[in-house]
Parts: C-alpha cells; sequence; structure tokens
C-alpha cells in the first residue's frame, strides 16, 4: 500500500494549514471525512499528498504556464497551469471514488502534467495511460529513467514531465499504476470544460405490499412537484440525467419548514434504469426520512470543496422542490414528546377550565339558591305584612267605637293589645317564641271577640318547652283569622274557637278548631287568607329545607279543623 | 235625610251612629242592617235617601245588597275597613266612600255630598255601572265613569287619549277631539288608569299607551300622539315610558 513518501515543501502559506494536516503517510483526514459530512464514506485510510513545490529555478515560460506553481493532481501527478488561470480546484476526491483525483479547471487553457517518484520507487514497473476526451492518447506507456529529473526538495525525487496539454473544452485522463499492483489505478481527472447543472429525469416511488414492489414514475418533473406518500410507501427515487462524472454531483435534501438538512449522498446507482441504452443514475431514499407533510427541496450540486467551493456555486446548483404529502405523518421523537407534553398541558389547563366553569356553575347555582331563599325570605315578609290590613282597620275601627261610647278604659286596653300586636306584625323577626305566639293569637283573639264576642281557648301541651320553641312569626294568625272571620263570625256568642301546640314525636303540630259553618277545602279560591297561607308554606318550605311544613284542613258543617305540621322542628 | 247603615259588626254600626248623631244631624238614622237581607228589607221599606254601605259583609258584600234591592234612587256611601278590589271599582264608578276607622272629616264631606245630589236617577246609573264592572274580573275593567259638574259621562278607556292636570281638576281629551273636565286631582287618575297602562309621563300628563305615534328627542324626550300633540317626558319617567312602550 505504499505509494509514495515525499516530503512536503511547504513555502505556499495558502495551502499551509491543509498540507501540514496531510503530512504523514497513512493520515487518516480528519479535515475530509469532517467536510463530507454525514455522507458515509468507506472507513478506509485515505492516501494521499500534496506537493507543493516553489521556486523551481527551472522555471520556463510555454503556452504561459507558470511553473512555479505547483498544484496537486492525484497520485502522483502534480500539475502547472496557465499564469492566468484563477478559479483551480485541484485534487478533489469523492466518496466511493478510491485512487481518483478530479481536477476541475475552468479557466484553464494549457496545463503541465508531471510526476514524481520517490527514491525507492520502482520507476521500471510504472506505467501510465493518458485519454483526452476518452480518446487514448498514450496507452500503458512506460518511464524510462533516461527521462527523470533529479529534484531535491528536500528528499530526492525524480520526475518527468507526462506532456502538455491544451485542455479548454476537453477531458483528460490520467492512469498510473504498478504493475506490481495492477488494480490500484491512481486515476486523475483534468476537466476542462463547465461542469453541468445536473437535471432530474424523474421522481420514483416505490410501494412495498403483500403483492411485491411497486414502482410509480413520475417523468421529467416540473420545479415544484407534488408528491403523495401512502403508509405503503418505502422509497423515493431520484432519476438524474446522464454526465460525464455523476459522483460530483452530491444530492441533499432540505425540510424548507425547518430549513435543515435532512438528508446528503452521492450514492449514484446503476440499475434497471436507462436511457439511449444506458443506465442512468438514480438515487434511493427511505421515506421515514420525511417526518411531515410539507415541502422538501431536492438539492444537486457539485461536490468540489477540496481547496475551496466555487464562489459560483448556484451556477451549478439545481433545486427541485418536493410538495410531499404523508397519509400518515411520522414524528421524531422530540416532537412525540414535544406534542405529547403540549396535549397532556391541553388536557391539564381543559380539564382546569371545565374545573374552573364547573366551579363557577356551582358557584352561580349557589348564589341562585341563595338569592332563591332571599327572593322568598322578601315574599315572606311581604306576605306578612300582607296579612292584617282588614283586621288592622276594623280592630281601629272598634277602639274608634269604644272611644265615641266613652269606654275609656275598655279603649286603653284595647289599644295596648292592638299596638302589641302591630309590633309584633311590624317586628320583622323571622321567628317568635312559642309564648310570644301565644300572646299575639290572644290580643288578635280579644280584639276579635271585641267584634264577634265568641269564646276560645288556647292550650299547649305539658311536654313542649314553650319558651325554647321558635316557629316563623304570623304562622298560625292567618288560620285563626279565618276561623274568626268564616268560622264563627256568624254565630256570634255562640263561637268557639280552640288552639293547641302539641308535639308529636319531634314534630310541632299547631292546630285551629272552630265550630262554624265550614268550607269546602275543594274549592281553589277559599279566600285570601288561606292563599297567602298556603303560599307562605311553600315558601317556608323553600327557605327551610331540612324541615318540613305541612298543612292539613279538614271542614264540615260542623267546623273546620286545621293542622299545621312543622316536621322535625323540636 | 233618611238613612240606613248596613254593616255586618254591631260595633260599627254603633260607631257610625255615634259619629253622625254627633256631626251629621241632617242625617235621619231610619234602620240598621247586618245583613244583606234584613239591609234590602230595610232600604224597600224605608225608601232611604243616603246608604252607609259596608263592602265586606261577612261571606256576602254590600254590593249584593245593591244587586237585590228593586230601585236603586238613593245615595250610596261605602264604608270599608280594607278592600282593595271594592274599593277600585267604587272609583271607578266615581262614587263615594270612606274608610275605617272613621274620618269626621271625610264622613262630613260624604254626607254634604251626598245631601247636594240632585239627580237621582244619575246616581243610580252610576250605581248600574259599578255593578256591571264587577262582574267582570278586575283587569278587564274598560269603561270609567267621569264625574262632570252636572252629569256623569261613562267612558271607555280607549276613547281616552290623554289626561292633563290642572290644578285639583283634571283634563281628559277624548278621541273625536272632545275635552271634559273632571273635579278630581290627576293623581287620583293616574292610580286607577297606570294598572290599565296609561303612562304617567310627566307631573301633569297622563297618556294612553295607544295615541303614542313617535318618541321625539327633541327637549329631552317627548311622546308625539296621533293627535300631532306633543307630551313632555320628564326625566325621572323616561325610563319607565320607555319600557312601556317598548312592550305595548
Amino acid at each position: 500500500m505504499k505509494f509514495c513518501n515525499i516530503q512536503i515543501l511547504y513555502k505556499n502559506i495558502h495551502l499551509l494549514f491543509l498540507t501540514l494536516h496531510l503530512l504523514f503517510y497513512g493520515f487518516s483526514s480528519p479535515i475530509i471525512t469532517a467536510s463530507l459530512k454525514k455522507i458515509k464514506i468507506m472507513k478506509k485510510t485515505i492516501f494521499t499528498f500534496f506537493i507543493f513545490i516553489v521556486a523551481l529555478s527551472s522555471v520556463y515560460a510555454e503556452k504561459g504556464i507558470d511553473f512555479s506553481h505547483n498544484y496537486a493532481a492525484g497520485g502522483k501527478l502534480m500539475m502547472c497551469v496557465d499564469s492566468s488561470a484563477k478559479n483551480v480546484y485541484y485534487n478533489n476526491i469523492f466518496p466511493n471514488q478510491p485512487h481518483t483525483s478530479f481536477n476541475y479547471l475552468p479557466e484553464v487553457s494549457n496545463l503541465s502534467i508531471k510526476i514524481y517518484f520517490r527514491k525507492d520507487d520502482n520507476i521500471q514497473h510504472y506505467r501510465y495511460t493518458i485519454l483526452i476526451d476518452d480518446k487514448p492518447m498514450v496507452v500503458n506507456q512506460s518511464f524510462k529513467n533516461k527521462q527523470m529529473k533529479d529534484i531535491k526538495m528536500p528528499e530526492l525525487f525524480k520526475f518527468t514531465e507526462l506532456g502538455v496539454f491544451s485542455i479548454k473544452g476537453k477531458i483528460i485522463t490520467t492512469l498510473v499504476y504498478s504493475i506490481e499492483k495492477p488494480l490500484a489505478i491512481e486515476k486523475s481527472v483534468f476537466y476542462g470544460k463547465s461542469i453541468p447543472k445536473a437535471k432530474i429525469k424523474g421522481f420514483g416511488i416505490r410501494d412495498v405490499s403483500k403483492k411485491g414492489v411497486e414502482y410509480n414514475w413520475l417523468n421529467d418533473p416540473k420545479e415544484k412537484t407534488n408528491l403523495p406518500l401512502t403508509k405503503k410507501t418505502d422509497e423515493i427515487i431520484i432519476v438524474k440525467d446522464r454526465s460525464d462524472f455523476d459522483y460530483l454531483y452530491y444530492v441533499s435534501i432540505r425540510d424548507k419548514q425547518t430549513n435543515k438538512t435532512i438528508f446528503e449522498s452521492t450514492a449514484w446507482q446503476y440499475s434497471g434504469i436507462v436511457e439511449a441504452h444506458e443506465f442512468l443514475p438514480y438515487l434511493e431514499i427511505d421515506k421515514n426520512i420525511f417526518k411531515k407533510s410539507g415541502d422538501y427541496d431536492i438539492i444537486i450540486q457539485p461536490f468540489i470543496k477540496n481547496n475551496k467551493s466555487p464562489k459560483d456555486i448556484k451556477k451549478y446548483t439545481t433545486i427541485y422542490t418536493l410538495s410531499i404529502s404523508l397519509d400518515e405523518e411520522n414524528y421524531t421523537k422530540k416532537e412525540l414528546l414535544t406534542s405529547t407534553l403540549i396535549t397532556a398541558f391541553s388536557i391539564g389547563l381543559a380539564f382546569l377550565v371545565i374545573l374552573y366553569f364547573i366551579k363557577k356553575r356551582n358557584k352561580k347555582k349557589m348564589a341562585e339558591k341563595e338569592r332563591q331563599k332571599t327572593t322568598s325570605k322578601l315574599q315572606l315578609n311581604s306576605i306578612r305584612s300582607q296579612l292584617n290590613p282588614h283586621f288592622l282597620f276594623n280592630a281601629l275601627s272598634g277602639i274608634q267605637n269604644l272611644i265615641n261610647k266613652n269606654e275609656i278604659d275598655n279603649a286603653n286596653q284595647y289599644l295596648s293589645k292592638f299596638a302589641r300586636l302591630t309590633r309584633n306584625v311590624l317586628d320583622d323577626r323571622e321567628l317568635i317564641s312559642l309564648p310570644q305566639e301565644k300572646t299575639l293569637l290572644e290580643d288578635y283573639l280579644q280584639m276579635e271577640q271585641l267584634r264577634f264576642g265568641f269564646k276560645y281557648e288556647l292550650n299547649c301541651s305539658e311536654n313542649l318547652d314553650l319558651a325554647n320553641i321558635e316557629i316563623p312569626s304570623m304562622l298560625l294568625q292567618p288560620f285563626v283569622e279565618n276561623a274568626v272571620k268564616h268560622g264563627i263570625s256568624q254565630k256570634a256568642t255562640d263561637g268557639e274557637i280552640n288552639i293547641t301546640f302539641e308535639k308529636q314525636i319531634n314534630n310541632l303540630v299547631l292546630s285551629v278548631t272552630d265550630n262554624g259553618n265550614g268550607f269546602d277545602t275543594e274549592k281553589k279560591n277559599s279566600g285570601l287568607g288561606l292563599q297567602l297561607s298556603n303560599s307562605r308554606i311553600n315558601l317556608l318550605n323553600n327557605v327551610y329545607k331540612e324541615n318540613r311544613f305541612t298543612l292539613a284542613i279538614q271542614s264540615n258543617a260542623k267546623g273546620t279543623i286545621i293542622n299545621l305540621t312543622l316536621i322535625d322542628w323540636l | 235625610m233618611k238613612a240606613i247603615l248596613i254593616d255586618d259588626e254591631v260595633f260599627n254600626l254603633e260607631n257610625l251612629r255615634t259619629l253622625l248623631e254627633k256631626h251629621c244631624p241632617q242625617v235621619k238614622l231610619m234602620a240598621t242592617a247586618q245583613n244583606v237581607n234584613d239591609a234590602v228589607n230595610a232600604i224597600e221599606k224605608y225608601l232611604p235617601d243616603l246608604v252607609f254601605l259596608d263592602i265586606q259583609m261577612g261571606e256576602q258584600t254590600g254590593f249584593d245588597v245593591l244587586k237585590l234591592v228593586a230601585t236603586r234612587n238613593f245615595e250610596v256611601i261605602f264604608v270599608t275597613a280594607y278592600d282593595q278590589y271594592g274599593i277600585q271599582a267604587v272609583k271607578f264608578a266615581a262614587l263615594d266612600y270612606i274608610l275605617k276607622p272613621i274620618d269626621i272629616e271625610e264622613l262630613k264631606n260624604a254626607v254634604n255630598k251626598a245631601h247636594h245630589k240632585s239627580a237621582i236617577q244619575i246616581k243610580s246609573s252610576q250605581l248600574d255601572f259599578l255593578l256591571q264592572q264587577l262582574k267582570k274580573p278586575q283587569t278587564n275593567i274598560t269603561k270609567i265613569a267621569l264625574q262632570m259638574q252636572s252629569e256623569i259621562r261613562y267612558v271607555s278607556l280607549s276613547e281616552i287619549i290623554r289626561c292633563e292636570a290642572d290644578n285639583t281638576y283634571t283634563h281628559f281629551l277624548l278621541s273625536g277631539n272632545e275635552k271634559i273636565l273632571v273635579s278630581k286631582s290627576l293623581k287620583e287618575y293616574a292610580d286607577l288608569l297606570q294598572p290599565n297602562g296609561f303612562l304617567r309621563t310627566h307631573q301633569s300628563h297622563l297618556v294612553n299607551p295607544k295615541y303614542v305615534k313617535s318618541w321625539l328627542k327633541e327637549d329631552g324626550g317627548m311622546l308625539l300622539l296621533t293627535t300631532g300633540e306633543k307630551i313632555p317626558i320628564s326625566k325621572p319617567n323616561k325610563d319607565i315610558v320607555k319600557q312601556a312602550l317598548r312592550q305595548f
């Protein structure tokens, strides 16, 4: 594997950096691997050398060639070009192209190619071939010692010129090998033309199913092409046009959304796809590199970047845009993680929002309930004060009568009863103790006695802890008023009213009995007082949810019994 | 003046009698009655000039007495402790009433008024009107009696375009461009007619929404009536009027 070992003179500073790294034999070039980035290259040691010989005294001008400036041209070759030539891209090497050096000389007219042998090279074993545009000019020519010149730089080399060639518009290829290793042919290409832009001849989609493999082709695509990929698709194929050296071109794919290059390759293959009896180069791309639907740029550029890349690289660049549509999106781990997080977050957020709204609604409901309760209370209050105007004015009228009859003591007595009664009515207390209610009823009944002269009794069962029991104020009064008004008012002194407060288990039972003529309990319009009492009981049931108020009325021609039960009140 | 007192409660009868004897000597009490039957009999027997009639009489009402008497050629002064419905009807019929406990001045006024009333048939027609009104549900009152100087006009509510205050008098503007002056304050009519949809646009204006053509923005809000008249709307009433008109 030993080709050459030439000690390098490096006076030319602009190549110092590169040459320094390539000083040693058997050097595995990190620079090159780095520059090749993701392109898989054979991890084979690359042997190369650069020669820089400056200030060769034997400078002679020939066809404008600057012989003071030697470029490495691959293998043992060096070259000198026109002194006027600017862009010299020398010694480019390519993945999967061993022993091949590509010299791109678009502005060079003439060049001199020389070969350098080390002291221990067996010059007689070397053969060389020169082809111009595929036409062999020299074939398997051997070197003669007498042609060799010596040069010390500082190790002693022998060199000879293979010739001076006009290169403009031509491709010169040299092949050099030793008969000791006839397969290790060092190939150098001198490219005197402009590298043409690549053209995509077609895109292929390979679908794999149980039935087998199926290709769909899209020929001569436009600059923007839609490419629908299905679940079955496993590969996309890019077919390039034929060129002198396909390996020059590398394909990169850029995701236009993220502007990231997701794929690079020079792995052109030749089989199957034929045009004019020749294989077209194609490239296989795993479908899975396309994670998402969207636009992708297919960029094809020459891989010229050894010493420098052409500034006008765009001139050589072909860009096609593929609109990929996937029927199911692929996601990277990161994307999956992100989307999972986002989903989890959204769900969490939605949950929180829902929770918030439920809470809000509950709050609203509670507020509504509270409001209803308040309204009920207000209504209760208003009903409470509505219960008695008729009575009030009649009572006042009765007192007026006493005054007018000069019954001053009586008038006083009734006036104070009336005042106490009114105070109890006006008092906005919700609850009133049983003794208070008792007093209220007695006051009321006595006032009514003034008008109608009936009898009444008010009894409390002994097992009631009167003083400590409270009931909604004015609860019984309307029923008593009804008993007076509709029950016994016609009977005058024969009338009787019985009121009892009783304990039945945990219930408080308040009953009012009269011996009046009774009324039809089925009739709905059975007096304003009763209506009001009914609606009041409904409202009370709204306010005191845990205790129920039930009203039972029995009425016949012999009288009326009203039972008002306060369930679980005690 | 021959008078009969009708009330179901003895002490009320006593009270009224005491007051009449003391303050209204021109009233000659002929009889008292505590129920409808007795009342009808007493009226037919004594043919009184004046009847004091309690509205609430136990299970019955004073109106029942009126329904049952054959000739209603007497003045009626209604007496009631508290009776919104009955009083409302009485007011619509432009009849007199006093409230219990009895205010002596009110009693004297009512008696004096009754004393000076001449045309008995007018009274009778008012009572007819009252009884008619009472047959209908409260909300369906369609007519109102307007007491003019020498006559009573029964006007359907839809005829009234608007009312305007004039001190203690009220001008009624009726469709057909008729104007009536009534010797009661606008406040009383506002109380009567507002439940029937009339709009108190202003302290001295009561308007039937039926005759409102449009709302003018000039001068801070005016109502243009179909008659072409512009009725001012006072600031505090603006919202209420607006809302009422929207519902109308």
